[in-house]
């Protein structure tokens, strides 16, 4: 009488144990490939050998023109490519312009940086601006890791065939509402650039992000 | 017969399941919870040293940071009365700046030392200023903020002790700064940009020094006014420049592709709390299921 009942538990138990494992597999499969999707790509952060400027030696390359008039010779022409080595980035640049409000237009493709060619040509005296989106309708864009650079990151910009390097000075988030305009644009002393592209939350109704993120760098 | 309630979960299999589960919640929980170091920033501001003093000779300027050895010292030498230098782009923080007549060693006490404290985005002009008996080493904070509206700034460094006191305009009439004093420095006067002749005179007499030059819009100036050998001389140095319009605000530069509302690291802690229970409900059914009972 009783093995009747031993069996019967015994089936129960097993079942529950197959029910378990196979749950636990699915839990898996179902987190990781949620988690994939979210995490940016591996490799993206590099070797410090692309840092420019370390705290042990900042930006004193320039101390000997300090009093000397020497001339820094920067190419000229149009700056025609951006290439950030620790976040594998390398695109041509856009000319970007003002709309009828004023506000800088975003480039069209997803895939290019662009620059504000009515401002400050990258490497001259004053800040440069260069935007790109961090994200398309169903995907990452070109600028989707720039919120991870760090200072001491370097920015190339290629002009007129040669290469000018930029150092990460700051990376800040501004609520576009509040976004600081005469901070982020305001005259400086030396070559400086701002990358700029969205973060924080995506608002759906507005179909937009609601902060920007915009990476300080001055030109070594 | 009855047969046992398969629905009601027995005693045994609550036990086995309760702590594990509590115990990789709570690991789960702080797994979540935790967020990735922000990273270091390094912001800058720019110094730049001045000899303003006409009667003092050349002096060798020593820039050090306080409190930060990994600053290498900075020396400067032979500068004379007029030289301004160009901006240098130093880490945020507080510098010591001394001078000493040129050549002296470093083991002499300076003649003049000071402290600045530089800001993120800050500028600041250290200069040697008035006649050597009485000099000093000031600090100008340089005002490097936007013009409004995409004009210019303009600003008058007065270090000529030949012309004391002096008025400096546009030759449209349109003052910059009156009755400038000796070894100070005015305000930035917001003026047009364009091509313009920039008169002074100084108090008392009826010679105008001019000086033609180019104002950008959205740039700064300082007009420094120096003792020279046939009366004043001038130098418009462009502070700093920027772009003549700016875009206004941020950027729209997103379409919202990769935006959840998961957080991965949350849904990995919840994921492995899920897992690890029902590994230990397996692991239990399995030996419930061997027990010779």
């Amino acid at each position: 009488m009783y093995g009747y009942r031993r069996r019967w538990r015994r089936a129960i138990y097993r079942r529950f144990e197959i029910a378990a494992w196979l749950s636990a597999v699915a839990v898996v499969i179902a987190v990781a490939a949620v988690v994939v999707q979210q995490v940016p790509p591996a490799g993206a952060r590099v070797e410090a050998g692309t840092r420019v400027g370390t705290e042990a030696s900042p930006l004193y390359e320039g101390a000997a023109c300090v009093f000397d008039p020497c001339v820094r010779p920067v190419p000229s022409g149009s700056p025609t490519r951006l290439r950030i080595r620790s976040i594998e980035v390398e695109t041509a640049l856009q000319v970007l312009a003002l709309d009828a409000h004023g506000k800088l237009q975003p480039p069209k493709s997803y895939e290019q940086a662009g620059w504000y060619a009515e401002g400050v040509v990258p490497g001259d005296v004053g800040a440069a601006v260069v935007a790109g989106h961090v994200d398309s309708f169903n995907g990452a864009a070109v600028f989707y890791d720039l919120h991870t650079l760090r200072s001491g990151d370097a920015v190339e910009i290629q002009r007129g065939g040669e290469w000018i390097t930029f150092r990460v000075t700051t990376v800040e988030r501004y609520p576009k509402d509040q976004f600081p305009t005469d901070k982020v644009y305001r005259p400086t002393p030396g070559a400086e650039l701002r990358l700029i592209t969205c973060g924080g939350d995506f608002d759906r109704s507005l179909l937009s992000y609601r902060d920007n993120i915009v990476v300080y760098a001055i030109m070594v | 017969m009855t047969y046992p309630n398969p629905h009601r979960m027995s005693g045994p299999i609550r036990r086995t399941v309760a702590l594990p589960l509590a115990v990789l919640a709570a690991l789960g929980v702080s797994f979540a919870a935790a967020t990735p170091a922000a990273a270091e920033d390094a912001p800058v501001g720019y110094v730049r040293l001045a000899h303003l003093s006409p009667d003092t000779p050349k002096v060798d300027v020593y820039v050090s940071k306080l409190g930060d050895s990994s600053f290498k010292e900075q020396i400067f030498r032979h500068v004379g009365y007029g030289v301004m230098s160009n901006y240098l782009a130093v880490p945020v923080g507080t510098y010591g700046i001394a001078m000493r007549l040129e050549g002296q060693a470093p083991s002499v006490p300076p003649t003049l030392s000071t402290q600045a404290t530089v800001e993120a985005g800050g500028a600041y002009t250290v200069a040697g200023v008035g006649k050597h008996a009485v000099i000093g080493l000031k600090v100008f904070v340089d005002d490097l903020t936007r013009p409004p509206a995409d004009k210019s700034k303009v600003r008058v460094i007065q270090a000529s002790v030949g012309a004391p006191i002096l008025d400096v305009g546009l030759a449209n009439g349109e003052p910059i700064a009156t009755a400038v004093t000796f070894s100070s420095t005015t305000d930035y006067q917001v003026v047009e940009p364009g091509l313009w002749t920039l008169q002074l005179k100084p108090n008392g007499s009826s010679d105008v020094t001019t000086l033609s030059a180019n104002l950008d819009g959205g740039s700064v100036y300082s007009l420094l006014v120096l003792d020279g050998p046939n009366g004043l001389r001038l130098q418009l140095r462009a502070d700093a420049r920027g772009g003549e319009t700016a875009p206004d605000g941020g950027v729209a530069t997103g379409a919202g592709g990769t935006f959840s509302t998961v957080n991965p690291l949350a849904m990995v802690g919840v994921g492995l709390v899920v897992v690890m229970g029902l590994l230990a409900i397996a692991l239990r059914m399995r030996r419930m299921a061997s027990r010779r009972s």
